[in-house]
């Protein structure tokens, strides 16, 4: 019982203490998802606004290849960006490999597919009713298409929390080309792998915590806009 | 005046309507009546230039001045008021025309409400709204009231009835119910199986059926 009590104890003093580490690799992680999700949503929102609200041959293919990428495996995706920034590869000269630079891009690879499809599948509701309507009463083309983003504005934010959920969770691609560098490449993922195969339990709970804490926070923060626009 | 010539629309390889040539007047009444999947959805989407056809021709005069309402209108997110204002040109008198045409139809008091939180009945009634909110020389309806209680279809019948006397703009709508055809029509077009089977004056054509299947449509009616 005293031991339990100790742990606790010791989780909180990392809470809310000031462990360089700790904050160092919180800084890192948050910094790392926030421009993964941002990049990949500036990238995936309006390929699948395209996808969902258009119609052309090759539709059914390109969605076939989306699918997959969707499911793509996060050690895959590793895998890829390692080979191409490693130093005989074709992006070797950017020595990019082992920085958060790297971990970001490998996040890009990852999460856009999933964007794009969650894009294309909420606009693809939308887009015929709403087209069909805003033809109706006259509006071009071009106002139809910023009435349907406008339209799916909420579900976009949703995706875009979904994308940075995704990047905060993630380790298999992020520990392959991050390395898990102290001070530089660390997230908590990865801490959390690694302080639990060393046995530090405490620090790997704290971290483990914090991840819970900024997951409940994203849900909450979706949960509001949808509130505050009228659609929850 | 719109016509059709020669349309041809085919999914999946069916035939899903068939008109060698059918023409609307210039400010007359259309009543598209006929059981489900006979086509009237896909004519007015035709019409309205929302679907292609397969082949054949179809000729508006004033392709600008047409307004359409598909049978499950968009309520938009914004305002009500929004809603009916997005149908009209920004000019100085945008408002004033938007909460007219809302009168029309008994929704004055749901200005500031949110078209997405407005029952189905509402919404339809709104976007009728939209559609009479600016003088326009062709209306294509798909059930305009299929979703509205006794009183709001009262409300959108007369409305239609006054805007269509006093703008003089062509009248197409599709019904299930042959009663309002007779209310709002002056020609009642009976399609069965994607072609015309009958088109007539609409009493003529309720009344006096000279086919077997708009017969077996109309008796349900008579009942």
């Amino acid at each position: 019982m005293a031991k339990t009590m100790d742990v606790i104890r010791e989780i909180f003093g990392l809470l809310f203490g000031q462990d360089p580490e700790l904050r160092q690799i919180i800084g890192v992680t948050l910094r790392m998802s926030t421009l993964s999700a941002l990049v990949s949503a500036l990238v995936g929102i309006p390929l699948g606004v395209i996808l969902g609200s258009t119609e052309f041959k090759a539709k059914r293919f390109v969605n076939r290849i989306l699918h997959t990428l969707m499911g793509l495996p996060p050690v895959v995706a590793g895998l890829i960006v390692f080979l191409f920034l490693s130093r005989s590869g074709p992006l070797g000269t950017l020595k990019l490999l082992f920085t958060v630079t790297a971990m970001v891009i490998a996040q890009i690879v990852l999460i856009t597919p999933i964007m794009t499809g969650l894009t294309a599948n909420i606009v693809s509701v939308k887009a015929p009713l709403i087209h069909e309507t805003a033809a109706g009463i006259g509006l071009r083309p071009f106002q139809r298409m910023l009435y349907i983003i406008y339209e799916c504005r909420v579900q976009f934010v949703s995706t875009l929390l979904t994308g940075f959920g995704r990047a905060i969770a993630e380790v298999g691609a992020v520990q392959m080309v991050g390395g898990n560098v102290q001070f530089k490449t660390r997230v908590m993922t990865t801490a959390i792998m690694m302080q639990t195969n060393m046995g530090h339990f405490e620090f790997a709970i704290a971290l483990g915590i914090v991840l819970l804490v900024i997951a409940f926070l994203i849900n909450s923060l979706v949960s509001r806009i949808q509130e505050s626009a009228g659609l929850a | 005046m719109i016509s059709v010539r020669d349309v041809l629309v085919q999914v999946g390889g069916r035939v899903i309507l068939d008109i060698p040539l059918l023409k609307f007047e210039e400010g007359r009444r259309y009543g598209l009546i006929g059981e489900n999947g006979s086509g009237k959805t896909t004519l007015l989407r035709v019409l309205a230039g929302t679907l292609l056809p397969t082949q054949g021709q179809v000729t508006r005069q004033n392709p600008n001045s047409l307004g359409y309402m598909p049978q499950a209108p968009y309520a938009f997110s914004f305002s009500v008021l929004r809603n009916v204002e997005m149908a009209l040109e920004n000019t100085p008198e945008r408002r004033d025309n938007a909460v007219r045409a809302l009168e029309a139809v008994g929704m004055r008091n749901f200005l500031a409400a949110r078209g997405n939180k407005l029952s189905g009945g509402e919404a339809q009634r709104m976007a009728v709204a939209r559609m009479i909110a600016r003088p326009r020389k062709l209306l294509l309806l798909d059930e305009p009231t299929s979703s509205t209680d006794i009183r709001g279809t009262d409300s959108i019948e007369n409305t239609l009835l006054d805007y269509a006397r006093n703008s003089g703009c062509t009248l197409i709508f599709s019904t299930h119910s042959p009663a309002q055809a007779l209310r709002l029509a002056q020609e009642v077009i009976f399609l069965h199986q994607g072609k015309i089977l009958e088109k007539g004056p609409a009493l003529e054509v309720l009344e006096n059926p000279q086919t077997e299947s708009a017969r077996l449509f109309l008796q349900h009616w008579r009942i």
